[in-house]
């Protein structure tokens, strides 16, 4: 190697010496509870050994099976009324000029602004006794507090493509609004509301706070309450789920993401 | 020899397998304004990032005004630079934009305000001081880049597609201005570009590059009528192709004998490369050879375009006056006005 | 340039402004009916629910006692910390995650970003008793690291510190803040043209200069919305509280948490939605600066 390649060389790992560093420390700060946790997890009692014992605890428990099937009825609530509400409505916003993108936009971010816990103690008060019978009026409170997010992800998607400019060239070609929604509007909106609905999936797969205070028992609140009794199970579950959540998401970010924006840069 | 303000010699540039610069040389004398004219991915902008200092290469040396400057940093070189949008500071104002520089050479604040002024003054913009980027118009954002990389009097000045991002009729008027500013104030300047009307308005020399490398540099005129190389006869302006047969040094043209220049040597099938305004067309003829495409007209001249019987595209240059009768399907006579033409074999 | 959002292009014409329903429907707003019922019902009438029984005496009639509780202790000491906990974890979250958002747009592979991308949204998302128990084997008493360091001769526990103490939530709220900047200061970070870098740089200015007038001024807004985000995000925080403390730290959610649980005195039925007020005022404070800046920054990120 020439001087100039060692010249080139040595400037290039001083200039990243100084991230490197800030990514190495924050490499050992996620690190260490995670790799804490694992070791925790694995141990297989007071002897030494190590085994995956711990691993199997959560599905050993009466209630898994029955709490597992709680919280997926209720996010697949959610999910649907996501799709039936969220959806057409964002797509209509697109499509019909954006007169009224303003105000769907502060709807949306409202929910952000109060905490959940608040949103909690309302909804105690305010549902209507059937409502509050019945587990499923997570499901609607889930979709409200996911919809800055859904909003956002939906929002951003569609606009990435000219809707309206696409269903006037179908339209203006001959296809009837039923063929221009299931071959022009759907397959371009789909990556979309995929993210959206992943989101809301995530959302409600974690969430505590409300189903804990309006007291049902959903899949995070047992773990919750169950984890007392076992803590290194109750670690391996903490350390499994978010290993299987990491590597979910990971490949989703594979598949999904093409409307990430590309600098381009001229030759 | 004239005193040469910018002297590269040998840059290459290599990102991985793509060679974005080959042995790339020039020598921009004291206030010439030079254009590296080229399609997508030639390397003019790689070159020209590179003479900044924005970019290292992997070879070769920068020489300002005989000082070597290859590895110095790019904000000690004293040049400036204009982008080809967004390059204005968004939360400063135009005057402060444009102070800039002569802040970051300690100039006293009532130098900073009298030199901004005059510049300001300049480029048309003497009422803006305030205003901020995202409140000017597109060609007003680059008069106050312009005005930002002149104030500080820098040696050379380097211009990268300013125009590209702007409209028609603004490219037209700005293009105009930028010559005047360069003229008045004796900068060199060096100018990147994709569109050759640009380039061969406003420059004192063209420089031609395709894939890397430097094809040909030269005053707008020999670039024109003496085309080196077959890219640049067909990037510059528009040129016929048209195939004939090769034999002594000369070939035949529509029935007519012609030099061939640069074909001298070899023998065989050729392409003659002729102009449009080199053509003449003949609507009156009992010995027509092409058929008459389409008729466009650009004012004083109209544009045709006719077929020959083989198929060939030739696209000549008349008088409107005397096209008037022409229209698709109109059978002509063409002809060639020059006795000598270049030929290719490709 | 790319133009890749539509809000970008100017189409013009009357075409464009009617949108696709061009002499089909005229523009109403009914589509938006069904959205904006299910706001109304599952969350203006909670919302104004609470409000309005946080003004309410136990007979029914309009009181301010409610909200004159809050101001004494254990609510006023509960404030005070859920406010502090809040302003110190939004510096302890911001500036790391804005260097670490910092280091990894240096780098710039894409690889990486996306590595770093997913990690950032699976730990924002985590929180409550699976969080409490990691850092518990990490930084409990019995924890790998507190063990690792005691044979070194540091005995944290023995100097007086706990994971179950206002410190040791700063700590493990981290987990999630850090990560959370991470995501929403890199748009803003990426919204720093290289154009500007360039022509300063041209101009004269070293890197630290770049930073220091351009660089940094033109982040500070966004900075400080992400800021204002995590002391939100802090502040309301329920499910990790709740798993760390045992009820040794005072804190809004966890007081709320227990009144709702059914401990509520005698007098007081309407103190639980008084103190949900208090937090969603709070939250109005510091959520309607972040989103009001965050708007107005959006116009300039548009590529």
């Amino acid at each position: 190697m020439d001087s100039e390649s060692h010249r080139k060389m040595a400037d290039t790992m001083r200039k990243n010496s100084a991230s490197n560093l800030v990514l190495i420390i924050a490499g050992m700060f996620l690190f260490f509870p995670l790799y804490a946790a694992a070791e925790f997890s694995l141990r297989n009692g007071a002897d030494k050994t190590h085994g995956f014992a711990a691993y199997r605890w959560i599905f050993d428990q009466s209630g898994f099976a029955e709490n597992i099937g709680i919280t997926f009825r209720v996010t697949l609530l959610a999910v649907v009324l996501n799709l039936l509400i969220m959806v057409p409505t964002v797509t209509w916003l697109h499509l019909s000029g954006q007169r009224y993108k303003r105000l769907v936009e502060i709807l949306t971010i409202l929910p952000l602004i109060i905490p959940v816990v608040a949103l909690a103690t309302g909804a105690q008060l305010a549902m209507p006794e059937f409502m509050q019978n019945s587990v499923y009026e997570l499901s609607f409170f889930y979709v409200v507090v996911a919809m800055p997010y859904t909003y956002r992800a939906l929002d951003i998607g569609l606009a990435a493509h000219p809707l309206a400019t696409l269903t006037n060239a179908a339209r203006s070609l001959g296809a009837s609004w039923l063929k221009t929604f299931t071959t022009v509007v759907a397959p371009t909106i789909r990556p979309s509301i995929l993210a959206a609905l992943f989101l809301m999936v995530a959302l409600s797969l974690g969430e505590f706070t409300l189903a804990q205070l309006l007291h049902w028992s959903t899949f995070p609140v047992w773990v919750t309450n169950v984890s007392q009794q076992n803590i290194v199970g109750a670690t391996a579950l903490a350390i499994g789920s978010l290993f299987f959540a990491w590597v979910l998401l990971f490949s989703f970010t594979f598949i999904g993401k093409k409307n990430s924006t590309i600098v381009t840069e001229e030759g | 020899m004239s005193q040469d303000s910018l002297v590269v010699k040998g840059l290459s540039r290599q990102f991985g397998t793509v060679h974005a610069l080959k042995e790339f040389d020039i020598n921009i004398p004291k206030g010439e304004l030079v254009a590296l004219l080229g399609p997508s991915g030639c390397g003019k902008t790689t070159a020209l990032r590179i003479i900044a200092g924005l970019e290292k290469s992997d070879t070769g040396s920068v020489m300002l005004n005989g000082k070597v400057i290859t590895s110095d940093a790019a904000h000690k070189r004293n040049m400036g630079m204009v982008f080809q949008a967004y390059s204005l500071f968004p939360h400063l104002n135009v005057a402060e934009n444009v102070s800039f520089g002569l802040q970051m050479r300690k100039v006293s604040k009532d130098n900073q305000k009298k030199r901004v002024d005059t510049i300001l003054e300049l480029v048309g913009l003497n009422s803006h001081h305030k205003r901020f980027a995202h409140q000017l118009s597109g060609g007003q954002q680059q008069r106050v880049a312009l005005a930002r990389a002149l104030v500080t009097e820098p040696e050379v000045l380097l211009l990268d597609e300013p125009l590209s991002a702007l409209d028609a009729q603004v490219r037209t008027n700005l293009r105009e201005e930028i010559r005047r500013l360069q003229l008045s104030l004796g900068t060199t300047t060096l100018f990147v570009t994709h569109d050759q009307e640009e380039a061969m308005t406003i420059s004192d020399r063209v420089g031609v590059m395709n894939s890397g490398s430097l094809e040909q540099i030269d005053t707008p005129d020999v670039l024109y009528n003496n085309p080196a190389t077959n890219f640049v006869a067909s990037f510059v302006g528009v040129m016929n192709k048209i195939s004939s047969q090769l034999s002594d040094g000369h070939i035949e043209v529509f029935g007519k004998r012609l030099k061939a220049v640069k074909g001298e040597k070899s023998s065989g099938t050729v392409y003659a490369l002729i102009r449009p305004e080199a053509i003449n067309v003949k609507t009156n003829t009992s010995n027509p050879n092409a058929k008459v495409l389409t008729r466009s007209f650009l004012g004083a001249s109209s544009n045709i375009v006719s077929q020959l019987s083989d198929g060939t595209i030739v696209q000549s240059l008349m008088t409107s006056s005397g096209s008037g009768e022409l229209h698709p399907g109109s059978t002509v006579e063409l002809e060639v006005t020059t006795s000598e033409v270049l030929v290719t074999h490709d | 340039m790319k133009h890749s959002t539509t809000n970008n292009v100017d189409v013009k014409g009357a075409l464009a402004n009617k949108g696709a329903f061009h002499g089909f429907f005229s523009p109403s707003p009914l589509p938006l009916l069904p959205l904006s019922l299910f706001f109304l019902i599952f969350f203006l009438w909670p919302i104004g629910a609470l409000t309005g029984n946080a003004f309410k005496s136990n007979e029914g009639a309009f009181t301010f006692s409610n909200i004159t509780m809050l101001f004494q202790d254990p609510y006023r000491l509960a404030f005070k910390n859920s406010i502090t906990l809040g302003l110190i974890s939004g510096f302890v979250g911001a500036l790391p995650g804005l260097a670490i958002a910092m280091a990894i747009e240096k780098q710039g592979s894409q690889t990486l970003k996306k590595f770093i991308a997913s990690i950032s949204g699976v730990l924002a998302n985590t929180g409550g008793v699976p969080l409490a128990f990691m850092f518990l084997a990490a930084f409990g008493p019995a924890g790998l690291v507190i063990s690792a360091l005691k044979s070194v001769g540091i005995d944290l526990y023995g100097l007086g510190f706990t994971l179950f103490s206002f410190t040791g939530l700063v700590i493990v709220y981290a987990y999630f803040q850090i990560p959370i900047m991470v995501i929403v200061v890199t748009p803003a970070l990426s919204s720093l043209r290289k154009e500007w870098k360039d022509s300063a740089a041209n101009l004269g200015a070293s890197k630290f200069q770049y930073w220091k007038k351009v660089g940094l001024p033109i982040l500070m807004p966004s900075f400080f919305a992400c800021y204002l985000l995590l002391f939100a995000s802090a502040f309301s925080a329920f499910a990790t509280a709740r798993a760390l403390t045992v009820g040794n730290i005072a804190l809004v959610p966890l007081q709320i948490g227990s009144l709702v649980d059914g401990n509520v005195t005698i007098n007081q039925a309407n103190l639980g939605y008084a103190l949900a007020f208090g937090m969603i005022v709070i939250s109005l404070i510091a959520m309607i600066p972040y989103i009001w800046i965050q708007n107005r920054t959006a116009k300039w990120q548009t590529r």
